[in-house]
């Protein structure tokens, strides 16, 4: 195997079994902690910086069980497989949960975590959603303030402001990596599958900043660029936070699409945005946040002047894909509510588009097939040749 | 095959005074529907009973979830709902949303609804159609995050036209040991962030309208609420009583007055006049429900669809639905926080006091402490089908009240306005199997 593969492999295991990836990473930080990271915005820099690993939890695709028990059927298949983890005792590899995000299905599910297991410290740190007021930049500089705080009582340590510097050092160039890998493929290089893509992205919410880059870099010198070929172009849209089910991608691929880019949770989305390096880090860290928004608008923050339905449009623009395939986990409600305004804005423009309604066990692939086959037929008919 | 007919005969005593609210909600919304004619200007809001502000501000206003409750209460939800649907609303979005973003829709398509061959809604005389076209928003939503996101998409379905201001709520979660409810450090500085954030739509309100903001009217009319919520609160002890002289749907039938009616005397009278007749119930000996056998907590938010149906179903069971969270710890609950003379805080903590925005630890203490307070033999459990806000801590509560006290509890299937998720043989089989329950325990213990 060479050594590309090899770490491609090593990144392809931590994305899908992030357990042993912690043990692992115990084994080596005798004594430090793991923090389990609830999406989407917690900076996990400041955890890094207090010499803990902060790993975002995923759902990690096993069916849902005894956590049917504690969360309703209709609570997004992400937020019933932390229940699930919970109720089986998977959550038992991090030492504390820290959310910062409103969500009341990720809060339902971060609850049951908190009743089941009570001594494990359970940290609701939210951080304003509606980013036009004008105390949005102070509440929000006093919530990473709080943060802060929070992790230092958790690791025991200061966080010293030079460590944290270093730290945001260490995620910007990893996600700058991966950016040069995702605009590659917005370019024309087809050089990882949908698939591969996502286990590196997947990694790197688990992993080391560090070590993943390095895992990265040495993917990337082992793999050269390939041109995409004539397949239709598409857009992945959705999945705000947590991955689709790999078979699903690849049966968009089987389908007679490539994926060019996407807005995806395991995919852009995480890696849009970077913490500024030329303001003091705390600083900085507020500044990430409302940055993000603005890199990749997301419908659970209310945000008058950006606009998802713009930014795809722009995006599908840049990467010439030919059609959206939108991935809505079912129930996930800032996604149904904000659809139609997609749907709205691609049909304006005339860009052919299907919406997917994912699950989290039972997903009808042949369904699927036969509806993107069908898009790809209706893209086909956009093509000069049958004008 | 779901049937709905209603049970027989009739068990439910339902109060005679709460006809009276209706005729005054009933009225409200006739008024609200000729606001605009009158030069009225118009808000639309979600989320907590923030219109005493806006009747200081002179405004006439519209609060979406009780608009969407009223539409399913009188069966009128369709047309709303599909015109939501076809504009691209998924039936498994919040139901209230999905009513109000489609009365949005038929709003905004105004006179072309006629041509649009979305509904025909237009040329009904429908409810749906009649609501008048917001000049602000207003957001004030806590606990359910799909609130505030809801009104960003109102925002947008009007195309950004229409100026909106939100009020941020920080979720109660109890992060330190001394949290709790009404209490703690997290309590006091979230309260005072609501404060400040009506402070300044009071600002932002005077500048949009071009009118000074009426103080005096401010405290006036959260004099009159104080004293409503005090009588409601008095007739929500009363009914501790066994038998309970009214019931958790004579409260739902009160609910809108409590929650958008205006500040004035005649709320007062209102709710004086539930009062005294619960009062003079007990003083008669005439229970809510005749030959009550049970006592029953109902936690989730209405099925209003099903008002009058449940009423009837359950008392036929010899069931007195006692109390619940919906009732219990909702509107102007806590009437001891708000100082008339300064009525800013007290109104925050109310927001913030909404049944959806606590952690469990809280909605468990709650929900222990009144199972006890009224003598409740088993909960019965609304699981609403598209709010997850109230469903989410529904099993570990249901877990804690049958660990902690032994309390049995059902769950069913319903929906806040979307009736077709209501399946009526499974609440009939389940409550009737938890009342058994029920007889087979009172009987070990005698």
């Amino acid at each position: 195997m060479s050594s590309g593969s090899a770490a491609l492999e090593a990144l392809r295991a931590a994305a899908r079994d992030p357990r042993s990836y912690i043990r692992a990473w115990r084994s080596t930080h005798p004594g430090q902690k793991v923090l389990g990271v609830l999406p989407m915005n917690f900076p996990r820099e400041l955890a890094h910086a207090a010499g803990v690993l902060p790993v975002i939890v995923p759902d990690d695709q096993e069916p849902v069980t005894e956590g049917r028990a504690f969360l309703p059927e209709f609570y997004c298949g992400y937020t019933r497989n932390l229940a699930d983890q919970a109720a089986t005792g998977r959550l038992s590899d991090y030492d504390a949960l820290f959310v910062a995000d409103h969500c009341i299905q990720l809060l339902g599910a971060t609850d049951v975590a908190r009743e089941l297991d009570p001594a494990r410290p359970v940290f609701l740190g939210q951080l304003i959603s509606s980013l036009n007021e004008p105390w949005a930049v102070r509440k929000t500089a006093e919530m990473m303030s709080e943060l802060r705080s929070e992790v230092e009582r958790l690791a025991g340590v200061t966080i010293e402001d030079t460590a944290l510097a270093a730290s945001i050092r260490a995620f910007n160039r990893d996600r700058a990596l991966l950016r040069e890998v995702f605009d590659a493929r917005r370019s024309g290089d087809s050089a990882f599958s949908p698939v591969e893509l996502q286990d590196i992205v997947a990694a790197a919410q688990v992993m080391d900043p560090d070590e993943h880059r390095e895992l990265l870099a040495a993917v990337l010198r082992d793999r050269e660029a390939t041109a995409r070929d004539e397949r239709i172009r598409v857009h992945l849209s959705g999945h705000l936070c947590h991955a689709p089910r790999r078979e699903l991608l690849e049966v968009i691929e089987e389908a007679g699409a490539v994926v060019v880019d996407d807005d995806l949770w395991t995919g852009r989305r995480y890696l849009q945005a970077s913490v500024p390096e030329a303001i003091p880090p705390m600083e900085a860290i507020a500044q990430w946040y409302a940055d993000r928004n603005v890199a990749m608008p997301c419908p659970t923050r209310v945000q008058h002047d950006v606009d998802w339905d713009e930014w795809l449009l722009d995006s599908v623009h840049r990467s010439g894909a030919e059609a959206v395939i939108h991935l809505m986990p079912k129930f996930c409600e800032p996604h149904m509510l904000y659809y139609p305004e997609l749907r709205r804005a691609l049909d304006t423009a005339g860009v052919p588009q299907l919406l997917v309604e994912t699950e989290h066990e039972g997903i009808p692939l042949e369904t699927f097939r036969t509806r993107l086959e069908a898009l790809v037929e209706r893209a086909h008919r956009n093509r000069p040749a049958y004008a | 095959m779901t049937t709905t007919a209603a049970p027989a005969p009739e068990r439910a005593r339902r109060l005679a005074a709460t006809r009276n609210g209706g005729q005054m909600v009933a009225e409200y919304w006739e008024d609200l529907f000729t606001a605009r004619e009158r030069g009225k200007q118009i808000v639309w809001y979600n989320g907590g009973a923030i219109n005493p502000i806006f009747q200081a501000a002179g405004l006439a206003w519209c609060h979406g979830e009780a608009f969407a409750a009223r539409l399913a209460a009188q069966q009128l939800e369709g047309p709303a709902q599909l015109a939501g649907a076809e504009y691209g609303y998924n039936a498994e979005l919040c139901s209230y949303s999905r009513t109000h973003l489609g009365c949005a829709v038929l709003t905004v398509q105004g006179d072309e609804g006629a041509n649009t061959g979305v509904v025909g809604a237009h040329d009904q005389a429908e409810l749906a159609a009649r609501l008048p076209a917001p000049d602000f928003f207003v957001n004030n939503y806590a606990g359910c995050s799909t609130g505030q996101q809801w009104d960003e998409i109102s925002y947008r379905v009007f195309d950004k036209e229409v100026p909106i201001f939100n009020i941020s709520h920080p979720f109660l979660w109890g992060n330190r040991p001394d949290a709790g409810y009404l209490k703690g450090e997290e309590w006091e500085s979230a309260s005072h962030y609501v404060r400040d954030q009506l402070v300044d739509l009071i600002a932002w309100l005077e500048k949009r309208t071009g009118n000074p903001f009426d103080w005096d009217m401010l405290r006036e009319s959260m004099t009159y609420i104080k004293r409503a919520a005090e009588l409601r609160r008095e007739g929500l002890e009363l009914c501790k009583s066994t038998p309970a002289p009214a019931t958790f749907w004579d409260w739902i039938s009160a609910i809108a007055p409590i929650n958008f009616l205006p500040g004035n005397q005649e709320l007062v009278d209102y709710f004086q006049s539930v009062r005294d007749e619960i009062q003079h119930r007990l003083d008669n000996g005439i229970s809510g429900v005749e030959n009550e056998r049970y006592r029953v907590y109902f936690d989730g938010i209405m099925n209003w669809n099903k008002l009058g149906f449940l009423s009837r179903k359950f008392a036929e069971h010899g069931v007195a639905v006692v109390a619940g969270r919906y009732i219990t710890n909702a509107f102007w609950q806590e009437p001891q926080l708000i100082d008339t003379e300064d009525p800013l805080l007290g109104m925050a903590q109310h927001y913030l006091l909404c049944p959806t925005n606590h952690g469990t630890r809280t909605l468990d203490y709650l929900t222990l402490r009144d199972c006890e307070e009224y003598g409740v033999d088993g909960i019965v459990f609304h699981s609403t089908r598209t709010c997850r806000a109230f469903t989410g801590p529904q099993r570990l509560l249901a877990r804690s009240a049958q660990n902690t006290l032994g309390i049995p509890s059902i769950f069913f299937e319903g929906d806040v306005a979307d009736a077709s998720f209501y399946k009526d043989e499974i609440l009939e089989s389940r409550l009737t199997a938890m009342l058994e329950a029920i007889d087979v325990k009172r009987a070990q213990a005698s």
